[in-house]
């Protein structure tokens, strides 16, 4: 169906989106690797139980962990061999997880389940649960738990916003493999009982916007570019007009929203039987050599893409891991690709700014960028204070979605989302008491 | 250059608008109103302009360098204190110097307004923390500490360079033609001509407050530059020229002249307050609402203070409002997104 303008939000920022840098190189498959770090805690919620033991053959997409209770996903061998270790390692979360080795046989023998011709409903969402489908946008919350939603949707949303800098790996999936995409958001339509199917793109990207018009059962959404655009509620509000209620779920107001790499992965499982052990990513940045689109095994160690990608051009001031609005700061490249990581960013000491921070000015920047309403001046002054009741109250700070806009925006440089998540973590604690 | 990999919490991209380079755009802000100011009032106005800028920057030089430790151990420290001060440096102290000299009239002497300048930094900056954390505009509580005690050369006004213009064989000036059409009701030959008003030729007034016209250039440029929101000097300005109208029109025997509308809007600081110190960041509330609130509570308080004290009261009614803003900040939370649903299905409750 022919485009239609999306809604704006009040709020947001403008970003230079240096998408350039990536979104004319095809998707390419890395070599696979001779060895895979594979951490079971791939999605939200409880980390899987490893179901295999050192020394065990395993085939490339074999169950190695299995789902521990609701929010949980199931963890499938990325590569054919053998399990060399099973240990604790820490994340660049900080946390500790465990990780399953596998050391490839470079035999590529595959163990896929069984593909579904015509699935029903019911199949379909066995399907999504058993193949450990996540959110990879890069929240992964597992996509099974979604599409159970408690009170009848009529809407599915598909987010190809993609409103982070860098990241272009929607970008070519969503012309690339149009089809694929198409087919898994019509068997998402179609465990979901809705009635239309929509797809949200940023306007930056009319190549993908022409690709979706073709199919007449797509209602196809040319949103503003802004950021978060492709924030779940920024994205409904949009696309439909809808207003998430604070604490609400989408599914409150009749919305599923799904990234479009995660439809694709539904359609790989449903009609392929490929469970998700492989994602697209983007490398980029200024200080890599060549940036690229690659499609990835779930385990692949950051060192190993990076020199697929001529190594550094010059040395990097912040290795990032996800975009670079949300992404996480790494400390090496020793750090290895999850379901959710959607690009790996060796960004210049120009890129990213490391300036002191000076003091607050009260200007408000931050709060009319929020995209959320919030007012994060208030939730950093009362927070540095050690008032985090205040801080929260005041600050609204509890319904923040951590895009980051408001620190981006900051003439002062202060550090705002570090401000919020310990306030966040304060409230959580104190809830707790 | 060094190798180190940086590791912190996200956003890992920034915006290039630094607070230095905002204080540098207010300052080219002001330049067209610096120079209408020396044209109009000549090298007097250049004396008060320097001391002003150097009397403000040396009063933070100074106070941080006491406050730093750079006296102690026989200023083994000095060195490094004064690299620090130079570091965090960010030419605020020479906005509210430039902003002290513009709203002064050129008859002040040069040490008036350097004890207003060292006042303005030490006492309303400084003592309460610096950038970022005064409780009111630093160069209003100067321009108000040195309207009360130096009251005669702050309210004579002189126009200098140009022919001044003479209504009634009595020179009215800033704030303070305002009173005299009040008074002289019967006699409308009292109007300056608006032009004159507008770009401020032979008006007797503050050396930056004269030339409207350069005041508008600066607030298109900060506008422009997204320094300030373009409704808030608008809204302050007309809102406070209307309800001067309407207040003039209970004056028994004048009838309602919308026609006074442009000389209440274009006489006295108004327009320079509500362009450059009333948008100060600091001392304005943070939310949209409550600066909404804000802008209507100036206006309100400079019409009925214009009204009833006949003075220059712009810079008290800035003061005034400043000391209101926290108030305003604690109870005037904005409401987050997808806040009105969720208020409704507790009502369907």
């Amino acid at each position: 169906m022919k485009a239609v303008k999306g809604k704006i939000f009040f709020g947001g920022v403008h970003l230079k989106d240096e998408k350039a840098l990536s979104c004319d190189s095809p998707t390419e498959v890395l070599p696979e690797p001779s060895t895979v770090y594979i951490s079971v805690q791939q999605s939200l919620g409880k980390p899987a139980v490893p179901c295999v033991e050192k020394g065990d053959k395993v085939k490339e997409g074999q169950l190695i962990a299995e789902a521990d209770g609701a929010i949980s996903s199931n963890v499938f061998a990325s590569v054919a061999g053998t399990v060399k270790e099973i240990k604790r390692m820490t994340a660049p979360t900080g946390a500790e997880e465990t990780f399953i080795v596998l050391e490839s046989d470079k035999s590529g023998e595959k163990a896929y389940l069984e593909p579904l011709d015509d699935p029903s409903a019911e199949d379909i969402l066995g399907r999504i649960k058993a193949a450990g489908i996540v959110g990879m946008g890069g929240a992964g919350f597992p996509a099974a738990v979604k599409d159970a939603p408690k009170t009848p949707v009529d809407t599915f949303i598909l987010n190809g916003a993609e409103c982070e800098p860098y990241l272009t790996c929607d970008h070519r999936l969503m012309i690339e493999r149009t089809e694929g995409i198409v087919e898994g958001a019509r068997l998402i339509a179609k465990a979901l009982d809705v009635t239309q199917i929509v797809i949200g793109i940023e306007k930056n990207k009319p190549d993908c916007i022409e690709a979706f018009e073709k199919y007449d059962d797509i209602k196809v959404v040319a949103l503003a570019k802004r950021y978060p655009m492709g924030s779940e509620k920024h994205l409904i509000y949009s696309c439909t007009g809808r207003k998430v209620g604070l604490g609400k779920l989408p599914a409150d107001v009749g919305v599923i929203v799904h990234n479009v790499g995660t439809a694709y992965a539904v359609y790989e499982a449903v009609k392929l039987g490929k469970p998700l052990y492989e994602r697209a990513l983007t490398v980029s940045g200024r200080a890599v050599k060549e940036p690229k689109n690659l499609w990835v095994k779930v385990g692949t160690s950051l060192k190993e893409i990076v020199d697929f990608c001529g190594g550094e051009s010059s040395s990097p001031k912040k290795v990032v891991k996800g975009g670079p609005m949300t992404g996480i700061a790494l400390a090496d490249y020793d750090s290895y690709v999850t379901k959710t990581t959607g690009g790996i960013l060796l960004m210049s000491g120009k890129e990213a700014d490391s300036m002191e921070p000076t003091p607050c000015l009260n200007c408000g920047k931050c709060a009319d960028v929020c995209p959320m309403h919030l007012m994060p001046m208030q939730t950093a002054f009362y927070s540095s204070a050690g008032d985090y009741e205040n801080a929260a109250k005041l600050g609204n700070t509890l319904s923040c979605i951590e895009c980051g806009a408001c620190e981006y925006i900051c003439p002062a440089r202060r550090p705002l989302i570090q401000a919020i998540r310990k306030t966040k973590a304060a409230m959580r604690e104190r809830a707790e008491k | 250059m060094d190798n180190t990999i940086v590791i912190s919490t996200p956003p890992h991209v920034k915006s290039a608008r630094t607070t230095k380079k905002i204080m540098l755009d207010v300052i080219i802000a002001l330049a067209p109103a610096t120079i209408a100011g020396l044209v109009f009032f000549g090298w007097q106005a250049l004396v008060l302009i320097i001391t002003s800028i150097l009397g403000a920057v040396a009063a933070e030089f100074v106070y941080y360098f006491i406050y730093n430790g750079g006296f102690t151990k026989k200023c083994a420290n000095a060195k490094d204190v004064c690299r620090k001060w130079l570091k965090q440096f960010d030419f605020t102290s020479v906005v509210t110097g430039l902003i002290l000299a513009l709203i002064i009239p050129s008859t002040v002497q040069w040490y008036e307004v350097l004890i207003g300048a060292i006042f303005a930094i030490v006492i309303v900056k400084m003592l309460f923390g610096g950038t970022g954390r005064n409780l009111v505009n630093p160069a209003a509580a100067g321009r108000v500490m040195m309207f009360l005690s130096f009251s005669l050369t702050m309210t004579s006004y002189v126009a200098a360079n140009f022919e001044p213009i003479s209504l009634d064989s009595q020179l009215f000036t800033g704030a303070t033609n305002l009173s005299g059409w009040l008074l002289n009701t019967d006699n409308p030959s009292g109007h300056i001509e608006w032009i004159d008003l507008f770009l401020g030729t032979g008006l007797a007034g503050c050396i930056g407050e004269t030339c409207k016209l350069a005041l508008i250039i600066g607030y298109i440029y900060l506008v422009v530059r997204k320094v300030i929101k373009w409704w808030q000097p608008l809204l302050y300005v007309v809102l406070s020229a209307f309800l001067s109208v309407c207040m003039a029109a209970t004056v028994e025997g004048a009838g309602f002249d919308i026609s006074l509308f442009v000389d209440y809007a274009l006489s006295g600081g108004l327009m320079f307050g509500a362009i450059f110190m009333a948008t100060d960041y600091v001392t304005s509330p943070k939310g949209i609402y409550g600066q909404i609130v804000y802008y209507v509570l100036l206006a309100v308080l400079t019409s009925l203070l214009r009204f009833y004290t006949k003075i220059e009261v712009v810079s008290f009614v800035i003061m005034i409002g400043n000391l209101l803003v926290p108030l305003i900040d604690t109870y005037i939370v904005r409401k987050p997104f997808g806040y009105r649903r969720a208020k409704k299905a507790k009502e369907g409750k």
